[in-house]
């Protein structure tokens, strides 16, 4: 700590800090910023945090301070005023920043930023929430001496790639966007074009902006430069509600804020305008991926589900009331006596998995399924998985990170984001897999193995590694971070194992910023585990079909080409969906609609076991329900107590009832406290338009290894994984951030950015079945017959085909597998 | 291998070596770009970038930041007649009137068979033998437009030679 005095008054900061960050943090006073960013390294390009500085005079040969004629301290005052963005805080430092020089100085910087500036706020997106129009109205001049006819003029609608607009005009060259693009994320793709008063932002990228984050420039734009093709002239910001919610999309559970406004384009109910971050600097900072942001568009899909449909006997759904319907199911699953199962997708609360339980409990059936089935060990993470009070933003120098069998950048964007900052603060960032993923770019250490040996690679990691199992053995801390990619659920499983044992063993458990991490699909893998739901016993009921199969939120046809088969030896299918469309539905007996995330509340467990609240936002969708209460009124009409009025009183249930939770509340999750940097305020010109949060940091269960309990290593068990051989290739299914998933595929501006369907071929391979990139090539394998374009190149490892899921119309199959491939004339 | 690799590998590999990374060598390399095209055209600005290992993006925002790049088509000679005050004061402003005038084009703009593109810069360090002129950054100084007429017809027989020989 360092004594520093601002405007006279005397604070104790720590060390180096930053003056502006040390200036709002400690002394509550806001110097005015455009181009600092407290999330970025200083430039002082715009000259609008000037303060006078000055430093407590000491004598030099006594080191005493030096006194002036009333014995004050005194202070040496710099000639000039100082950008404060660019100045650590030092002991003795004197600033002031409420002196006329100082007033002056930020009137004379707006005035020059205004000369060319369009002042067309009334038509501006950023209007209402713009730091230029806030500081404008705190510090400007109030008049102009310029005159309007001389004014620059370019141009105010260039597209930047197809999701973000550039207003020419508006930007005042802070560099923010670039400097975002380029030190955070990675991806330099912005730069400045021309000079002086021309100077504009341009991309040449291939896509433009080409990016998972681009949206999060338009936060910290300090202007309305750059707009999103989402929101662009939506609604004025005034007018909008924050509603605090979660990212839907994948396992790092990112806090969003759903802006909503009473809208006629839906009915006059509330509609998601646009996704904004929400700060939670241990889960996304104020980052979130391009997906969060622009893939709301499902929840008002025209193809969501309406209302409950029960199939007459001539084979004919039809609309029905909620009693009607959930009678009828009820009577079916007494029928059925205990050859019942259910099936659970990851998009599914905590509390509808419990209430779901909770009907299996009723009917005395103990098959939970959780969809996909291609991650297995959620078991081990709630063993050994990262402690509570984790953060990747803390990792540094003497820690460790090992990615393993993951495609991270398109499995889960955020990690990727984070984790890259990792490496650049000295995180020891290993890459393993069969095949270049974008992660390397960032990696220390690149390993490669090939496809389907992950667990055997890991297990034998001191044997065949030994200089990189010891510099991750003796890493402060370690995270393994497991993915899926090449295994089979069994290996998946051996994986986890292997990495669960190397961390126990290398004493990796049960801290902070130490164990297990897995990209689990979806918000809420690690809430279908504890709510009891596996892929294990998915695969079990996929063998055994039993006479009554409930489905819920889980699109079987779409991800699975063997759905067909085993859901037909199904007697009686319950579809609890959103959409009405699926597949599912031309089986389905009867049709329960439910409501996204975005129409009520609940909570996810993301991969970091963090238990994450999201609130009612969007207005309901017809006669949809939350599926925590379909499934409550079912199990009071099974006998099992009366229903529950709210998401609320399920999660007290789930605290009584599964030991992990135990303790856990509401108004637990809901807690929030004063987060560094203090993004979101007033001032939004400090930290950009993310938002506070209000919504709560979430509660971080618990692993059994910080418990107390002692944890073992268990064997590895490996499982052979296919070989190509014969004509036969390994067909590899792999993720993609951008598909056609039915929550994905209705944001219609994201259709540019999704790739045609493609499988990677090894060149070696093409050449010798005469395959060239742009073909079309048929993919056979067990019950799987797609066509896709070749791209030919060294992605796919010889032998090997990477088919990423979800991009074609048809299933692909989960978990790797054998096939052939042919080119199509 | 891309098109500005096969046709001047030499140089290109040459200038890479004088650099310890790829990085570095992208103005050379834009200037071979603008050799081959006339200008730093988008086929030229992806190439550069392969072969620095750069974003196009950031080849682009160096071509746009240097004045010397040209990011519209030229003409084959690209004439910059510098008519700042001492050059002005020994008839430069006129000469380049002139010049336009003679060879039918507005400022900045290009001769309808491809051959020449005038505009005005500033100085060039010349002053003392204006009026001047830089053609594809070389000088000719001390001219008038009996001299440039002469000039002219040189460098458009150097194409016609060009074009003939290649026959
Ligand atoms: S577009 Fe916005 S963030 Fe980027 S330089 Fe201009 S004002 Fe700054
Ligand atoms: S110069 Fe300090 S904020 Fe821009």
């Amino acid at each position: 700590m360092v004594k520093i005095y601002i405007d006279d008054r005397e604070y104790d900061v720590p060390a180096g800090m930053n003056l502006v960050d040390a200036a709002k943090w400690h002394a509550d006073n806001d110097i005015p910023v455009f181009c600092y960013h407290p999330k970025m390294e200083p430039v002082g390009m715009c000259r609008m945090c000037l303060v006078q500085q000055g430093a407590i005079e000491k004598d030099r040969a006594t080191g005493e301070v030096v006194l002036d004629e009333h014995g004050q301290p005194k202070v040496r005052w710099m000639p000039k005023l100082q950008t404060a963005c660019t100045q650590r805080v030092t002991d003795g430092m004197v600033i002031r920043t409420n002196t006329a020089e100082v007033d002056q100085a930020r009137q004379n910087v707006i005035e020059f930023l205004l000369t060319s500036h369009p002042l067309d706020c009334p038509i501006c997106d950023k209007g209402g929430e713009c730091p230029l129009q806030n500081l404008t109205m705190e510090h400007g001049p109030g008049m102009s001496r310029m005159q309007f006819q001389d004014k620059q003029h370019l141009d105010k609608h260039v597209p930047l790639g197809d999701l973000i607009y550039l207003d020419e005009e508006r930007c005042i060259q802070c560099a923010r966007c670039v400097r975002f693009q380029d030190e955070l994320v990675g991806d330099d793709v912005l730069a400045f074009h021309e000079r002086g008063r021309r100077l504009q932002i341009i991309t040449n990228s291939n896509p433009g902006f080409d990016t998972y984050f681009s949206g999060n420039t338009t936060d910290i734009c300090p202007v309305g430069a750059l707009t999103t093709a989402d929101f662009r002239f939506g609604a004025r910001p005034w007018e909008l509600t924050e509603v605090p919610s979660i990212d839907p999309f994948d396992a790092a559970g990112s806090n969003i804020s759903l802006s909503i406004r009473l809208d006629r384009d839906f009915g006059g109910k509330a509609m998601i305008k646009r996704v904004m971050p929400r700060q939670n600097e241990s889960v996304n900072e104020i980052w979130i991926s391009d997906k969060a942001r622009f893939g709301h568009h499902f929840t008002r899909s025209e193809n969501r589900a309406q209302s409950p449909m029960i199939r007459n006997a001539n084979g004919q759904l039809m609309q029905t009331t909620w009693e009607e319907a959930l009678k009828s199911v009820a009577s079916i699953l007494k029928a059925a006596g205990k050859d019942v199962a259910a099936i659970a997708g990851s998009q599914m609360s905590n509390e509808d998995l419990w209430a779901l339980r909770e009907v299996m409990s009723a009917v005395g059936s103990t098959r939970l399924g959780a969809w996909p089935i291609t991650h297995a060990g959620a078991d081990l993470v709630a063993q050994v998985g990262v402690g509570v009070g984790s953060n990747l933003g803390d990792l540094g120098k003497g820690d460790a990170v090992l990615i393993i069998a993951s495609d991270l950048e398109e499995e889960v964007p955020i990690w990727r984001l984070r984790l890259k900052l990792a490496k650049e603060r000295g995180v020891f960032l290993a890459v393993a897999n069969a095949r270049h993923t974008r992660m390397e770019d960032f990696a220390t250490a690149c390993l490669r193995y090939d496809y389907g040996m992950a667990a055997h690679f890991l297990s034998n990691l001191r044997a065949e590694n030994p200089d990189l199992a010891q510099q991750l053995a003796q890493a402060n801390n370690l995270i393994i971070l497991t993915g899926a990619e090449g295994l089979s659920l069994d290996g998946s499983r051996a994986l986890m194992q292997a990495a669960a044992n190397f961390l126990i063993e290398t004493g990796h458990v049960g801290k902070p910023n130490n164990g297990l991490l897995s990209t689990f699909p979806g918000p809420n893998g690690m809430g279908q585990y504890y709510m009891g739901f596996t892929p294990e016993n998915t695969q079990d009921i996929m063998i055994n079909p039993p006479k009554v199969l409930i489905v819920a939120q889980a699109d079987l046809y779409h991800d699975d080409p063997s759905a067909s088969q085993w859901v037909h030896e199904v007697e009686t299918v319950i579809n609890l969906t959103l959409f009405a469309d699926e597949t599912l539905s031309h089986e389905a007996h009867t049709i329960l609609p439910i409501q996204s995330f975005a129409e009520r509340d609940g909570t996810f467990t993301n991969g970091e076991r963090r238990v994450q609240r999201f609130y009612t936002a969007q207005g309901p969708i017809a006669d949809a329900l939350p599926a925590w209460q379909v499934l409550s009124r079912l199990g009071e009409k099974l006998g099992r107590g009366k229903a529950k009025l709210s998401a609320a009183t399920v999660m007290a249930d789930i605290a009584k009832n599964v030991p992990a939770f135990a303790g856990v509340t509401y108004k637990e999750i809901s807690n929030v406290k004063r987060q560094f940097p203090d993004v979101g305020g007033r001032d939004l010109y400090y930290g950009g338009t993310a938002y506070q949060n209000r919504g709560g940091l979430g509660v971080q269960l618990k692993t059994t290894a910080e418990s107390g309990e002692a944890i073992n290593t268990a064997p590895v068990e490996l499982v052979n994984a296919p070989r190509s051989q014969a004509g036969q290739m390994l067909i590899v299914p792999t993720t993609v951030l951008y598909n056609r998933e039915r929550t994905f595929l209705p944001s219609a501006l994201m259709h540019p950015r999704v790739m045609m369907p493609y499988a990677e071929i090894n060149s070696a391979d093409a050449a010798k079945l005469g395959i060239k990139s742009g073909d079309v090539v048929e993919i056979v394998a067990d019950t799987m017959r797609v066509r896709v374009k070749a791209h030919v190149n060294g992605g796919a490892p010889e032998g090997s085909i990477v088919l990423p899921r979800h991009l074609t119309t048809e299933a692909v199959p989960m978990t790797m597998t054998l096939g052939r491939v042919s080119k199509v004339d | 291998m891309n098109q500005l690799q096969q046709k001047y590998q030499d140089r290109i590999t040459h200038t890479l070596s004088k650099y310890p990374d790829k990085r570095s060598a992208v103005m050379p390399l834009l200037y071979i770009a603008q050799e081959e095209y006339g200008w730093v055209s988008p086929e030229g600005i992806d190439q550069v970038a392969e072969i620095c290992d750069m974003d196009a993006t950031q080849v682009k925002s160096i071509a746009g930041f240097y004045t010397m790049y040209s990011e519209k088509p030229k003409g084959k000679y690209w004439l910059q007649v510098c008519t700042d005050l001492p050059c002005a004061l020994r008839g430069a402003d006129q000469f380049h009137e002139d010049l336009k005038a003679y060879l039918e084009v507005e400022e900045g703009g290009t001769t309808a068979d491809g051959m020449f593109t005038v505009e005005h810069v500033m100085c060039l360090a010349a002053c003392d033998k204006a009026p001047m002129l830089q053609c594809n950054f070389h000088f000719a100084e001390n001219l008038d437009m009996d001299k440039m007429k002469v000039l002219i017809e040189q460098w458009r027989n150097e194409v016609n030679q060009q074009v003939n020989g290649s026959r």
